[in-house]
């Protein structure tokens, strides 16, 4: 019983403790033993994993935002600037 | 013909291509630039033009002249205008602001030490400026949120087809999701994610440090991870 409840325990602080680093993760910003220990609880953690994954999803999604054609204002600032005394 | 200019020359004939647009302007600037990040899709995303071309510019336009502080402008006008457009009402506002900002950028450029990138310092002068005239209007009716807790039902939509072949929609959802979030969280992902700066870079146009800008980044791309949890439950009823 005791066993389980710290079982139970010890996997909630690493549930708290990926959630809060997925992002440095996706960045290839944690160290290696930080990356095994999220990938550890991942590989055991299914809500974890459906949240990492579309995290991941989300930030190449929000990438492609910044692909869209725009007109170039260029000139217009170019012709204020001129306009300026 | 120069590295430099050639590049300069690929970057110009990209915008100018009709029809081939903003993607191909970027990776021709991409193909032109010298250093790179990485992306967590993998891709390598560049935000740094060619230093020492860029720095000539800088120089000749703090002794003064306005032509090369006008090819400045040719090169970071539409990206500080893209990231103005995320933060302010509307188009026009989006143009006066980025105008606003170059003719200050102009004003100050003999205060531009070197210590930063050039587009990180205008980045800044371009968001300051955006949230003085944010501060003078009156609160908005959009309601910001910063929900990221994960929804329990769910599905996981990281596989969905539909992220590719409904992109008019989920472009919307996409940018729905941003502009609902708070500007101090706004601001960290349009920088990092849409527009590919670096951490550090990111960072230092906010004015912050990497540990609290990390933090404001993950809550938002959590947030809007979550209104897309939100979308696809909706979307399988």
């Amino acid at each position: 019983m005791i066993s389980r409840l710290l079982k139970r325990r010890r996997f909630m602080r690493e549930h708290d403790w990926t959630h809060a680093h997925l992002s440095e993760y996706l960045d290839e910003q944690l160290d290696p033993d930080e990356h095994r220990r999220l990938e550890e609880h991942v590989s055991m953690c299914p809500q974890c994993r459906r949240v990492l994954a579309t995290l991941r999803r989300t930030v190449e999604s929000l990438m492609g935002l910044g692909e869209q054609p725009q007109p170039s204002i260029a000139d217009g600032v170019i012709q204020r600037l001129r306009s300026e005394p | 013909m120069a590295a430099p200019l050639r590049a300069l020359q690929a970057v110009s004939e990209a915008f100018a291509s009709a029809g081939e647009g903003r993607a191909s302007a970027r990776a021709a600037w991409q193909a032109s630039a010298h250093e790179a990040s990485r992306h967590p899709s993998g891709r390598r995303v560049v935000a740094t033009p060619p230093a020492t071309d860029e720095q000539q510019l800088i120089e000749r336009a703090q002794a003064g002249d306005q032509p090369a502080f006008e090819e400045l402008v040719r090169r970071h006008a539409d990206r500080l205008y893209a990231v103005v457009l995320r933060y302010v009402a509307d188009v026009e506002e989006a143009e006066e602001v980025t105008q606003e900002a170059f003719l200050r950028a102009w004003r100050a450029i003999s205060d531009f030490e070197g210590r930063s990138q050039f587009f990180t310092w205008l980045y800044r002068i371009g968001i300051n400026e955006a949230k003085r005239r944010a501060e003078r209007r009156p609160a908005p009716t959009t309601v910001s949120s910063l929900e990221d807790e994960p929804l329990e039902d769910a599905p996981d939509w990281s596989e969905a087809p539909a992220l590719r072949a409904e992109q008019g929609e989920l472009r919307r959802e996409l940018e729905r999701a941003v502009r609902a979030l708070p500007v101090d969280y706004r601001i960290p992902l349009i920088l990092r994610d849409i527009e590919g700066l670096s951490t550090e870079e990111a960072a230092e146009v906010m004015g912050l440090g990497e540990v609290a800008f990390k933090s404001r980044l993950h809550r938002a791309r959590l947030a809007v991870r979550r209104a897309m949890d939100e979308y696809f439950i909706e979307a399988n009823r």
